[in-house]
């Protein structure tokens, strides 16, 4: 999986755009990268998952790890493209009631 | 009018529905995808069904195995009607199945009360041998996905799982 930045303003909420697998052998390298950015000021984050296809339990301990890490600044996790498979093994886990999703 | 229904046994005599695998962590997914390479396209529900039989996987080589790739991981699949799988390891056991159960039950209760912090403090399972890539999340998931059941057995290190697709099942 990669992911590209859509926004430069470090003042606003980072904005990323991931494509491939988020999966056990690419999550943790998105989480250490995304805690990091969290952790040196990012006001809030907007993931834009329309490129990921593939979304186990180690990118969903990725996500609860990020909206936890947000929610100790009083910031939000959003995400955009939200579908498929992806979508329903979030549903499962139950934790879509913990993002809010933007179009 | 009567009709005559005459069921018969099955044997399955090339061992087609029996799998073996080294505990290699890196071919998770590969195996996943390999015992899947003959399973009915409607049953795939796109990734997902990929995606559960991997976490399963996944569970037994590092959980199970600790990833020793002298010790195997054993599958057993079924496709007729319903996805059908049993997997076992070669490892000690589930034994926090108990204190996970726990976890669940705190964890969907706070989800109920609409209590986010709580729920978040229990978003993720933390055992004893747990690491910073688990979550305990891939059994919160399959407890929705294999709806005809997942059972483990009495030593902990084999688990059977059935999934239906009729019946308004989802």
């Amino acid at each position: 999986m990669e992911w590209t930045s859509l926004t430069d303003d470090v003042s606003k909420p980072a904005e990323l755009r991931l494509v491939g697998d988020f999966d056990l052998y690419n999550a943790p390298r998105f989480c250490r990268f995304a805690l990091d950015k969290i952790e040196s000021g990012w006001p809030g984050l907007l993931l834009d998952l329309a490129g990921v296809g593939y979304l186990d339990s180690t990118g969903v301990g990725t996500i609860i790890r990020i909206v936890q890490a947000l929610r100790k600044k009083g910031a939000k996790l959003r995400f955009r493209g939200l579908k498929g498979s992806p979508r329903r093994v979030l549903e499962m886990s139950n934790i879509l009631p913990l993002i809010e999703e933007v179009s | 009018m009567r009709t005559l229904i005459v069921r018969k046994l099955i044997v399955d005599e090339r061992n087609e529905l029996f799998v073996e695998f080294s505990s290699d962590f890196e071919r998770v997914r590969e195996y996943a995808a390999l015992v899947l390479t003959d399973c009915p396209e409607s049953f795939k529900e796109g990734k997902l069904l990929e995606q559960q039989l991997s976490e399963i996987i996944k569970n037994g080589i590092k959980h199970g195995n600790r990833r020793d790739p002298a010790k195997r991981l054993r599958v057993w699949f079924d496709f007729r009607k319903r996805v059908r799988f049993i997997v076992e390891d070669e490892g000690e056991g589930f034994k926090e199945l108990d204190a996970w159960n726990d976890f669940y039950r705190r964890r969907q209760e706070a989800l109920f009360r609409e209590d986010i912090d709580a729920f978040l403090s229990l978003a993720s399972y933390r055992g004893p041998r747990s690491d910073d890539d688990d979550g305990g999340n891939s059994l919160v998931a399959a407890l929705e996905y294999w709806n005809g059941g997942m059972i483990y057995n009495g030593a902990k290190n084999k688990v059977g799982v059935v999934r239906w697709f009729t019946g308004g099942s989802g």
